[in-house]
């Protein structure tokens, strides 16, 4: 038993909140499709606090640069892709993927100095990915995305991709990893086991849940029943999330793999992109699973605007206050603020494994009385 | 950013528990019988050799070990 002591219950408890760090997180953050960006033409891209441009040259390498030429203050990115180089449209000055001034073509030759700000770029799985490092340091090897396995084969629907822009900082969405109850009262799932494992630069939360019969639309009932769903979903970094999300039904399982990833565009503003690719089998053959992915699609894009209306209207709180039922939200920013620090300066309780198991009894006890009265509720209106 | 507490340690805090088939130590905190919090430092992590396959696994001598603790009283289970 837990005794309040009368000074405790007394003292309003006030709502913290810092200054947002003016940095951005250190590591491989996904731009996207990596097709996106092969059209031969300039992309702007607002990342990081700035203006960047990403092109694709002739030699089919994939490239991103601050947006602004070092000449006269061009846009690049209102440019044109010439050879392998990016030509500022303003005095066609080129620029290479290394971030150096390769050629003005009214000038003898290109001055000393000429090199601009180029970020490392690596594609997997078709995706686009930036290395992002306030310290200006190389992507180490160590530091990776895992290849994600259904994302080349055959057997697995293309990518359905979203793209939001959300304005508010992005600790909200990582917020997300350790909170359980969010998913029972923002995205209509009903969670029965719940357990979150940090180590290194890897994020994880293992949730298995089941349907919401309340929560299942009406006239919705076609098609095999939906029992629930296991996903094991973890954050490769401070952006990059990979969910292996299988759904149960009646008799057979579905597979599919979620991305749920974002880049920071400035301290209070980010965008956020889902992925999802869904496995073909006997019960669920080719144009079936890709009408499922569509599906899964829009409902995870529906997901995502009702996290967005609780961002906009909620307040940002550095030292929110807890119930036992609740993750540990307290260890996850102890994990992520790794990203925001020095590498000389991460400290060992930042990266040290730890590991978090809820008790699910209450809750599920809870929500499944709730889950009645919703149901009750509903026959009885239409009685 | 400053480090922040979480507060519901201070309702009960973290413990030590020896793992017993490779003498890792690490830190818990059982809120209830099915809550489990686990904190782990270098020297444990290095010492477990039951993590490999499944990284968001629980080692299941340690899993037993944290049991035994609470059982036996020399880890309190708080609520």
């Amino acid at each position: 038993m837990i005794h309040v002591t009368a000074a405790e219950s007394d003292a309003v408890r006030a709502i913290e909140a810092e200054a947002i760090s003016s940095r951005f997180a250190r590591g491989w953050h996904c731009l996207g499709p990596a097709g996106t960006f092969k059209d031969g033409k300039p992309h702007t891209v607002n990342a990081f606090g700035q203006k960047l441009v990403v092109f694709t040259g002739e030699d089919g390498k994939t490239n991103v640069l601050d947006g602004y030429c070092r000449h006269m203050g061009g846009d690049l990115s209102q440019g044109t892709v010439k050879g392998n180089e990016i030509a500022c449209p303003f005095h066609d000055w080129r620029w290479g993927g290394d971030g150096r001034c390769k050629k003005i073509p009214y000038s003898r030759r290109v001055p000393l100095r000429a090199r601009t700000a180029a970020w490392p770029t690596m594609e997997q799985d078709r995706l686009l990915f930036v290395w992002n490092d306030p310290e200006g340091s190389k992507p180490p090897a160590d530091v990776t995305i895992p290849v994600i396995e259904g994302a080349s084969r055959d057997d697995w629907t293309d990518w359905r991709w979203t793209e939001t822009v959300v304005h508010t900082n992005c600790r909200e969405v990582i917020d997300n990893v350790v909170d359980m109850a969010h998913f029972f009262y923002i995205h209509n799932s009903f969670p029965t086991y719940f357990k979150n494992v940090f180590e290194g630069h890897v994020a994880t939360q293992i949730m298995k849940g089941k349907s919401r019969p309340d929560a299942r639309r009406e006239g919705g009932g076609e098609g095999p029943r939906m029992l629930g769903n296991s996903s094991v979903a973890s954050y490769h970094g401070p952006s990059f999330m990979i969910d292996e999300l299988t759904y149960h039904y009646e008799g057979f399982d579905l597979r599919s793999v979620l991305i749920n990833s974002h880049y920071p565009i400035d301290q209070n503003s980010f965008s956020l992109h889902s992925g999802i690719i869904v496995q073909h089998s006997d019960e669920l053959p080719p144009e079936a699973a890709e009408a499922t992915a569509e599906k899964l699609s829009s409902f995870i894009l529906a997901g995502f605007e009702q996290d967005i209306e609780i961002w906009r209207n909620k307040t940002r709180i550095d030292n929110p206050l807890l119930c036992e039922e609740d993750g540990p939200v307290y260890q996850l920013r102890r994990w992520y603020e790794q990203f925001y620090v020095d590498v000389a300066d991460i400290r060992p309780e930042m990266t040290d494994r730890f590991e978090f198991e809820i008790d699910t009894t209450r809750p599920v006890e809870s929500w499944q009385k709730e889950v009645e009265e919703n149901l009750a509720r509903r026959e009885g209106a239409s009685a | 950013m400053t480090a922040r507490q979480d507060e519901r340690l201070l309702d009960g805090p973290l413990l030590p528990v020896r793992c017993r088939r490779c003498a890792a130590e690490v830190l818990v905190r059982k809120a209830s019988w099915e809550q489990t919090s686990i904190q782990w430092n270098a020297a444990a992590r290095a010492s477990c050799v039951s993590l490999g396959d499944d990284p968001s696994g629980t080692c299941p001598a340690l899993r037993s070990a944290i049991q035994e603790a609470a059982l036996t009283g020399a880890l309190r289970v708080a609520g």
